[in-house]
């Protein structure tokens, strides 16, 4: 762990250096509305961060799923009023349609440097605020312990997988995308776990559930709650399949109609700021920037090998994927 | 012009206006959200375009889910009227003991949220069923649970809405007068026969109520279907519609809302269909008498009340023991016992969340402000609508369906597409406030206060009412001393229907909430997003506690009020 320490020690010391800066420039004030899926408990520390950092900002919050918020985005924006002036939601895909619909505000002079890579849009529309990886959780209790997403289809794990539904979960529809495009994985994959009776339900919450309470003994699962679980208690484990863990980054992105210009950028500079991604790096995600440390579920060392997806074409192939996933997992 | 005249004059004038400022209430209720969501399907941002239509149209899956949400819906109705009718004959009619208790037991998981109804039962049929295991029952692990299909799907409704069919069947057997049935006996018919030519005909109008209310129910719940379809990807229009809602994309609202109106025909369809059995028959019964009770069940007593407490348990404690076991666990699949029960969710939503606190208030002020609202549109509007036979109100009692059977995320987008710029007129706008949610809670529940009290209306004779005309009583007069009282228990009925399903809503409020406005809804499916089920679960359990505590607390006031007002009270 000292390891850890000693760069977050550092990075301490860069983020005192760079949240100073702000206090020169003109300070942004007047009120901010922020749109986000974020859970209950974060959303509230974020806010409550960000209002430490910029006193005289007035920030609203619009918390709900990511469906929720898109369709109440959605039916703000055909009456020709959006509500809000910065959004963080769950996955970039979202993101480019609202960007495809010029609902967003290019930032160029947002600060990216130590970003991860392809973490953020070439436009500078949205940018990447953490790492939240889909990998393979399993029940203490289980027979087999999975290491890779091929191991799934094995006749051992028939009749025990519960995975979220991508008909019903953003991040999980662009995990099918980005899987299905893979020669090593694609649909082989998933024909391999229909054939072993994998149940999708509604969301993360739901697979959670089922695998911490012995229904299932392997799900498809995010990382950070897995982890949260396991730490209060839960007979649950949780692996980075090793062909790659395919990821959402929950953007934050400027909404283009925002009246406060100036504090909409103020937030995304917060979120992108070593502060702010150390406030990620505290309620147990993998912040963006590698450089602020890694959180103490990680073990030591952990190189986790992300699955790149080309977000651009999975918005384009999403709806044929779903398509065929509802026809094969259908009765 | 005499005096007579005048006074006559007035009293038209009374009506008329209130006629009038009826039906401009009711329009604005049931037809505003419904015509601005046909201007979304249809002309999106002021261009008609087809394209929609001719898409959702062409759709297979359109036509999959329009045929599984009406065999679910039917199929679900027919159980909840079973089980609901069943049990209410049993309750109000025969000489079973502790009537109020068991009433009062039966109607009560109105109030649980179907999801949580939806969770407990799938943990009772699968493989982790402490149940099932201790009687070595249990399904060998990773089995598939037998309650993801259709006929899961469809036992649930069944369950879930047969206290509906129970109150509205309820409140009209207790107008029943006893003579008819005494008669009927002493004429040397068997109970059965009495039953089938005497109670039936004169239920016919609380009985086509409460089938109305629950085939309106079934084909607009989301919470079962969501839970139950999703792993079997069997889909019925409201899940199907939140798929789309979910797949983003432009053109999505225009989808929904096309989607949406086709839940308000198949709505509409049924409405109609009621109408039509209940045409140019008289059901009128003058009731003098206390409630009837003169079926005797002698050595059959014991076996019958055994039957109806224990599913009025099962269908009771079983989602209830769900909530609080998981409210008392630190986290998942940690098992309860001694050492591990902990009272820190209920300590974290009790002290530390302000949100939870701020949302039970909310919840409370707003569910009871709609069902105060709503009776007190209700009873005037069933008065034109039954006895003044009044024949554009007729319509809009039909349109009033509308709101309640399409999902509640619709009739929110409806809601932010109207209210979202300032009024007209006024300037102010709605968006944001907690007016925003009264306005779709009165649009959403209207029905569920509307049906019970028009079926009421039915059954009562008008002669007193008539009598204070000639008298020269005025319209505004006789709806507080003779029609309200006359109509109160249908009355309180549809009230308490209202409150306890405004109390645990969630869909329409996940959209129109801000912050200070949060619902209880809200709050409960936000930690259960976050993967805090624990939290959601105290929170469900305190809501459950509070809302008895409240119902009995009205049985205080009780002994103020005319008998047979509350349905759990004789």
């Amino acid at each position: 762990m000292t390891q850890t320490r000693r760069a977050f020690m550092m990075a301490a010391a860069f983020g005192a250096l760079l949240t100073a800066a702000p206090a020169f420039a003109q300070a942004p004030s007047g009120k901010l509305v922020l749109y986000t899926s974020q859970p209950e408990k974060d959303a509230a520390q974020t806010t409550a961060a960000f209002k430490k950092a910029y006193p005289s900002v007035e920030i609203e919050i619009f918390r709900s799923g990511t469906t929720e918020v898109m369709g109440k985005l959605a039916a703000e924006i055909s009456a020709g009023q959006p509500g809000a002036d910065v959004l963080l939601i769950a996955d970039a895909a979202s993101m480019e349609i609202l960007k495809a619909q010029k609902q967003l505000l290019a930032y160029p002079g947002a600060k990216t440097e130590g970003l991860q890579p392809g973490s953020f849009d070439a436009d500078k529309t949205y940018f990447g605020s953490k790492l939240i990886t889909t990998g393979i959780a399993y029940n203490t209790g289980a027979k087999e312990k999975p290491s890779s997403w091929a191991d799934l289809d094995k006749p051992g794990y028939k009749g025990q997988i519960s995975m979220p539904s991508p008909l019903y979960s953003g991040a999980a529809a662009i995990m099918l995308s980005t899987m299905t495009a893979r020669p090593d994985l694609g649909w082989k994959l998933f024909e391999g776990l229909k054939a072993n009776e994998a149940v999708a339900v509604r969301g993360n919450g739901a697979v959670l559930r089922s695998v911490a309470t012995g229904e299932k003994a392997y799900g498809v699962l995010v990382d950070f709650m897995a982890y949260n679980a396991k730490k209060q208690g839960s007979p649950i484990d949780f692996v980075f399949p090793k062909e790659g863990a395919p990821a959402v980054t929950e953007p934050v992105a400027i909404v283009k109609s925002t009246k406060n210009e100036a504090a909409a950028k103020a937030f995304v500079d917060f979120i992108l700021s070593d502060d702010g991604q150390k406030l990620a790096l505290a309620m147990g995600y993998i912040p963006a920037k590698p450089s602020v440390g890694s959180p103490a579920w990680l073990p030591e060392g952990t190189k986790i090998n992300v699955m790149p997806s080309d977000i651009a074409a999975v918005v384009k192939a999403t709806e044929a994927d779903k398509a065929r996933f509802a026809t094969m997992f259908g009765n | 012009m005499s005096l007579a005249d005048t006074a006559t004059l007035r009293t038209r004038v009374e009506e008329t206006g209130l006629l009038w400022g009826l039906v401009g209430l009711v329009a604005l209720l049931s037809l505003l959200p419904i015509g601005r969501l046909l201007i979304e399907g249809l002309a999106p941002g002021g261009q008609l375009s087809a394209t929609a239509l001719g898409k959702v149209l062409a759709s297979q899956a359109t036509w999959t889910a329009t045929a599984n949400s009406l065999v679910t819906a039917i199929a679900g109705t027919v159980l909840a009227v079973l089980i609901g009718g069943t049990v209410a004959l049993l309750a109000t009619l025969t000489d079973i003991r502790a009537r109020n208790a068991f009433t009062f037991c039966f109607v009560l998981p109105l109030m649980i949220a179907p999801q949580v109804t939806a969770l407990a039962w799938l943990q009772l049929f699968g493989p982790s069923s402490t149940l099932l295991k201790l009687i070595g029952m249990a399904p060998p692990l990773g089995s598939r649970n037998p309650l993801y299909s259709r006929e899961g799907i469809i036992l649930l409704l069944g369950l879930q809405y047969a206290p509906l069919v129970f109150l509205t069947l309820r409140a009209g057997l207790r107008a029943l007068p006893k003579e008819l049935i005494e008669a009927g006996l002493a004429a040397g018919a068997s109970p059965l026969t009495v039953l089938r030519t005497v109670v039936l005909p004169l239920m016919t109008p609380p009985l086509v109520a409460g089938i109305a209310l629950c085939f309106v129910s079934c084909l607009g719940n989301f919470g079962i279907p969501a839970f139950l379809g999703i792993p079997g990807n069997f889909l019925v229009l409201p899940t199907l519609i939140y798929q789309r809602l979910a797949g983003l994309g432009p053109g999505v609202l225009s989808e929904v809302a096309i989607l949406s109106l086709l839940i308000g025909v198949i709505a509409m369809a049924g409405i109609l269909l009621q109408d039509f059995m209940m045409r140019r028959r008289d059901f009128r019964i003058t009731t003098t008498s206390s409630a009837a009770r003169p079926f005797e069940l002698g050595r059959w007593r014991t076996p019958v009340e055994v039957v109806l407490w224990t599913f009025a348990i099962l269908v009771l404690a079983l989602p209830f023991l769900g909530l609080l076991s998981t409210s008392l666990i630190p986290a998942f699949g940690v098992p309860l016992n001694a050492t591990t029960a902990t009272l820190g969710n209920y300590a974290y939503v009790l002290l530390e969340h302000a949100a939870s606190k701020r949302a039970f208030i909310n919840s409370f002020l707003m569910s009871a402000g709609a069902a105060i609202l709503i009776v007190l549109i209700c009873v005037p509007l069933g008065y034109f609508i039954v006895w003044k036979k009044s024949r554009v109100l007729r319509l809009l009692n039909l349109a009033a369906e509308l709101p309640y059977a399409m999902p509640g995320v619709v009739l929110a987008i409806a809601a932010i597409l109207l209210f979202l710029k300032p009024l007209p007129l006024f300037g102010v706008s709605l968006y944001n406030t907690v007016w925003i949610i009264i306005f779709a809670y009165l649009a959403r529940f209207l029905v569920l206060g509307l049906r019970p009290i028009v079926s009421g209306y039915l059954q009562i004779d008008r002669t007193l009412e008539e009598a204070a005309q000639v008298a020269g009583a005025g319209l505004p007069r006789r709806l507080v001393t003779i029609i309200f009282p006359l109509i109160a228990p249908a009355a309180v009925a549809g009230a308490l229907l209202i409150f306890l399903t405004a109390f645990n809503e969630l869909t329409v409020s996940a959209l129109l909430w801000s912050s200070g406005a949060e619902t209880l809804g809200v709050v409960v499916f936000s930690f259960e997003q976050g993967g805090d089920s624990t939290y959601a679960s105290a929170l469900a359990a305190i809501t459950v506690l509070v809302t008895v505590g409240l119902m009995l607390s009205t049985t205080l006031f009780a002994q103020r009020l005319p008998q047979g007002v509350l349905p759990w009270r004789d």
